[in-house]
C-alpha cells in the first residue's frame, strides 16, 4: 500500500470514530437530558397554597398559623367565584325548561373542574379520598385545569369523511349574558390570587410515603424496596459467584463437563429476564415456599439468579488474570491451596471481580421482569429489615411501569412518574459510582 | 466461617421476627379494575391502622385466582367469579373462596373523541370484534379501518366481555391484546381508529364512552340492569376472615359508609340495599 493511501485510510478511520463518539454523546444526551428535565419537575416546581394545605394536614409540616392566614387570603379571592356560580345557579331556575336543560350539563362539567382545581366547593360534603380533597398542588397543572374551564373541547364532525376535529370553544361565550359570565376572566385573571404558586423545592419526594396511590406525597417505599431488592441479590449472588469462579478457574480440571458447564452459564446470561420472574415465582414461591406470599427475598434470590452469570464470568477472568508466579511463590513457601486462593488469589484479582459486580449491580436495581411475579406491589408501607423475609415491597422499575400503563389517572400525576425515574437513573448511578470508588481504594492498596 | 455463621443467624433471627409480625400483613393480589378500589381502601385501613402493611398488586383476575389457590395472598382481587376449574383447584389444596362482592362495574366501550360514531348496538360490537365489520364506514363513521383493542386472557374484564358479548365466539385475529385497562385507554387515546373496552371508573375526558343500545354506561343504567355489559366486582378470601381481624376489618370496609363514598369517588357504583 503507497503511503497516500494509508494516511487516507488512517485519517477516514480517525474521522470514523469520532463521529461515532459524537453520535454516542448525541444520543445519551437525547436519552438523558428528557430523563433530567422532566424528572428534575417533580423536585421543583411551582407549588400553590393547596400543596402547603396538604403538607400541613397530612404531613404535619409546616407553619400551622401561616397556612391558616393564607387559606383565608386565598379564601377571600376565590369568593366572588362561588358567588357568581350560586347566583347562576338561582338564575338557572327561573330561565325556562330548554334553556335550563342546555346549561345544565356545562354547569356540571364546571362545578367538577372547579373542584379539580380549587378543591370541595363550599358547603359540600367531606370528601374521603385525598385527591377529591385538595385542588391542584402544582402550578403547571393549575394552569392545565384553567383551560379546561375556560375552553370547552368539542369535536367537529361535520367532514364525514374523515375523523372529527378539534374545536376549542370559549365557555365565556356559552354563558354569554348569564351572570356566569363574569366568572371566566374572573378566574382567567385571578388565579394565581386563587392558589398564590410560590416556587418549591420538594426535596421531601424522596423520604415521604406515597399518598392516595400517588397522587401525592412521595416515593420513599419505592426507593427503599429497590435499594431492598439489590442488596439482598448482592449478598446472595456475591458469595456463590465468587466460590464457582473460583471452582471454575483453580480447582475445576477442564474436561468435557466443566466446559459443558461453561456452556451452560454463559446461557444463563443470554435467558430473556421474564423467564427468570416466572421461574423465581415457580421454584422460590411456590415450591420452596421461601415466603407464604411474594417477598423482598424471593425477589432478591430470583435478581440473585439473573446477575450470577455476569458475576461468574467476569470473576473468573480476574482470576485468570492474576500471574501464574503469585499462585507459585505461595504454593512453595507451602500455602495450602485453599489459603493460597484466599490469601494472595482473591485479594489480587478483587478490582476484576468488583467491576463484575458493579455491572450486575446497576442491572438488578433496574430489572422490571424479575420482579413482578416474585417482589413488587403497587402499593405497601415501606419494609423494615425483617420483614423483607416475608413480605412483599414496592419498588422504582415495577411501579415506574404501572404509573405509565395501569394507574387509573395517568395524565394527572406524570411528574410522579417522571421523578421515580430519575430517581432511578441517580440511584444505580450513586451505587456504581460509591463501588468505583471501593475499587479503586482497593486497586490503589494492592499496588502498595 | 465466621461471617456466613453470623449471616445466617441473622437470617434466622429476622425470619423469626418477621413471622411473628405476620398477622398484621394482607397481601391482595388480582384485578387491574378492582386495583383502585383495594388501593384506596388498603390505605385509608393503613392511615386508620398504623403497624399494618396491606400490600396491592394488580396483574389481573386470572393471577388473582391463582396466587388465592397457591396461598400465596389473603385477598384476591377479581372482575369475574372464579370458574369451575379454579374453584376445583382451590379445594384441592384445601382453599374454600369465599366470594365478597364489593361494587358494580359496567364495561365501556371506548373510541378516540374524534370519532363521529355516536352509538353502538351489541350486535354490531359483537360483528366488529369477531371481524366481520372492519371499518367504521360501515357504521356511518369516516373510511378507517377499525382496530380493535382487547384485554388480555387473563383478565376478568375480559372473560366478562367474552361472555356478555362473544356469547363464546372467538375474537378475530387481528386483534391487539393489551394487559390493563389503563393500557387499553391509552391505546385508544393514541388511535382515533380504535375501539377498547375499559371498566367504568377508567372512563375520563381523553376518550369517548359510546352507548350501547342507546344506554350509556353510568352509575344508574348500570345498577338498575339496563346498561347489558355489567358484573359485580369481588374480592375473594380463603374461607369467611376471621371476625375482628384486620383482614375482616379490610374486606368490609366495602359495607361502611365510607367505604362506599370511596368507591363512588374512584367511579365505580357501591353495593347498596337503597
Amino acid at each position: 500500500m503507497d503511503l497516500q493511501a494509508r494516511k487516507l485510510f488512517d485519517r477516514s478511520l480517525t474521522s470514523i470514530s469520532i463521529m461515532a463518539v459524537v453520535l454516542m454523546s448525541l444520543a445519551l444526551l437525547v436519552l438523558l437530558a428528557p430523563i433530567f428535565s422532566r424528572g428534575l419537575g417533580a423536585f421543583f416546581f411551582r407549588g400553590t397554597s393547596e400543596h402547603r394545605r396538604l403538607a400541613l394536614e397530612q404531613f404535619n409540616r409546616g407553619n400551622a398559623q401561616a397556612v391558616a392566614s393564607e387559606i383565608r387570603i386565598v379564601g377571600a379571592a376565590r369568593r366572588p367565584v362561588y358567588e357568581m356560580l350560586s347566583a347562576f345557579e338561582d338564575e338557572l331556575d327561573g330561565m325556562d325548561s330548554t334553556r335550563r336543560q342546555g346549561y345544565r350539563a356545562q354547569l356540571k362539567e364546571i362545578k367538577s373542574l372547579l373542584r379539580e382545581l380549587l378543591g370541595p366547593l363550599p358547603g359540600e360534603m367531606e370528601a374521603v379520598m385525598l385527591r377529591q380533597q385538595y385542588g391542584q398542588t402544582r402550578w403547571d397543572r393549575a394552569r392545565v385545569k384553567l383551560k379546561a374551564i375556560l375552553y370547552s373541547e368539542e369535536w367537529d364532525y361535520s367532514d364525514t369523511r374523515s375523523m372529527g376535529k378539534k374545536v376549542l370553544r370559549s365557555r365565556q361565550k356559552i354563558f354569554a349574558g348569564t351572570r356566569l359570565d363574569p366568572m371566566f376572566p374572573y378566574m382567567e385573571n385571578n388565579l394565581s390570587r386563587m392558589l398564590r404558586p410560590r416556587f418549591t423545592f420538594y426535596w421531601r419526594f424522596l423520604t415521604d410515603l406515597s399518598l392516595d396511590s400517588h397522587f401525592f406525597g412521595g416515593i420513599w417505599p419505592e426507593i427503599l424496596g429497590t435499594i431492598y431488592l439489590t442488596l439482598g441479590a448482592m449478598l446472595l449472588a456475591i458469595p456463590f459467584g465468587i466460590i464457582a469462579a473460583i471452582y471454575l478457574s483453580e480447582f475445576a480440571a477442564g474436561g468435557r463437563l466443566v466446559s459443558l458447564l461453561r456452556v451452560c452459564i454463559s446461557t444463563l446470561a443470554g435467558v430473556p429476564s421474564i423467564v427468570f420472574g416466572l421461574f423465581g415465582l415457580a421454584f422460590f414461591i411456590n415450591t420452596l415456599h421461601l415466603s407464604s406470599s411474594k417477598s423482598v427475598l424471593a425477589g432478591s434470590a430470583t435478581l440473585a439468579l439473573l446477575i450470577l452469570p455476569t458475576i461468574i464470568r467476569a470473576s473468573e477472568e480476574a482470576l485468570k488474570a492474576v500471574p501464574h508466579t503469585y499462585k507459585e511463590a505461595a504454593l512453595s513457601l507451602g500455602a495450602s491451596p485453599l489459603r493460597m486462593v484466599l490469601t494472595v488469589l482473591l485479594p489480587a484479582a478483587l478490582p476484576g471481580i468488583l467491576t463484575g459486580i458493579i455491572i450486575s449491580m446497576g442491572r438488578a436495581a433496574g430489572e422490571t421482569a424479575p420482579i413482578i411475579f416474585t417482589a413488587a406491589v403497587s402499593v405497601g408501607q415501606p419494609l423494615k429489615l425483617w420483614e423483607t423475609i416475608s413480605q412483599p415491597t414496592p419498588a422504582l422499575p415495577w411501579n415506574i411501569y404501572n404509573l405509565a400503563t395501569e394507574h387509573q389517572a395517568v395524565d394527572e400525576i406524570r411528574h410522579v412518574q417522571f421523578g421515580m425515574v430519575l430517581t432511578l437513573v441517580l440511584l444505580v448511578l450513586l451505587l456504581n459510582l460509591a463501588a468505583i470508588l471501593i475499587r479503586a481504594r482497593i486497586s490503589k492498596k494492592m499496588r502498595g | 466461617m465466621k461471617i456466613l455463621s453470623a449471616i445466617l443467624t441473622l437470617a434466622f433471627l429476622a425470619g423469626g421476627l418477621g413471622f411473628a409480625a405476620d398477622s398484621s400483613k394482607i397481601v391482595a393480589d388480582g384485578s387491574t379494575t378492582v386495583g383502585p378500589i383495594a388501593k384506596a381502601f388498603a390505605e385509608f385501613y393503613m392511615k386508620q391502622n398504623p403497624g399494618v402493611n396491606i400490600t396491592v398488586s394488580e396483574s389481573g383476575s386470572g393471577n388473582g385466582a391463582k396466587s388465592l389457590v397457591n396461598k400465596s395472598c389473603d385477598v384476591a382481587t377479581m372482575s369475574r367469579l372464579l370458574k369451575l376449574n379454579e374453584y376445583e383447584a382451590a379445594v384441592h389444596s384445601e382453599i374454600l373462596p369465599v366470594v365478597h362482592v364489593v361494587a358494580l362495574d359496567g364495561i365501556a366501550m371506548i373510541v378516540h373523541p374524534s370519532n363521529p360514531v355516536a352509538k353502538l348496538s351489541m350486535a354490531q360490537v359483537k360483528d366488529i370484534y369477531l371481524g366481520k365489520i372492519r371499518n367504521w364506514s360501515q357504521l356511518g363513521g369516516p373510511n378507517a379501518p377499525i382496530v380493535i383493542i382487547s384485554r388480555d386472557t387473563n383478565s376478568g374484564t375480559y372473560e366478562t366481555f367474552e361472555g356478555k358479548v362473544m356469547k363464546g365466539e372467538k375474537i378475530a385475529k387481528n386483534c391487539e391484546y393489551v394487559g390493563s385497562n389503563g393500557a387499553i385507554r391509552q391505546r385508544v387515546q393514541s388511535t382515533t381508529s380504535a375501539l377498547g373496552y375499559v371498566g367504568i371508573g377508567f372512563l375520563d375526558s381523553t376518550v369517548k364512552a359510546l352507548p350501547i343500545d342507546n344506554v350509556i354506561p353510568s352509575a344508574e343504567t348500570v345498577k338498575n340492569g339496563s346498561y347489558p355489559i355489567a358484573r359485580p366486582l369481588y374480592m375473594v378470601t380463603n374461607d369467611y376472615p376471621k371476625m375482628g381481624s384486620h383482614l375482616y376489618r379490610y374486606i368490609n370496609l366495602y359495607l361502611s359508609k365510607k367505604g362506599q363514598t370511596m368507591i363512588e369517588e374512584i367511579g365505580f357504583i357501591p353495593v347498596t340495599s337503597y
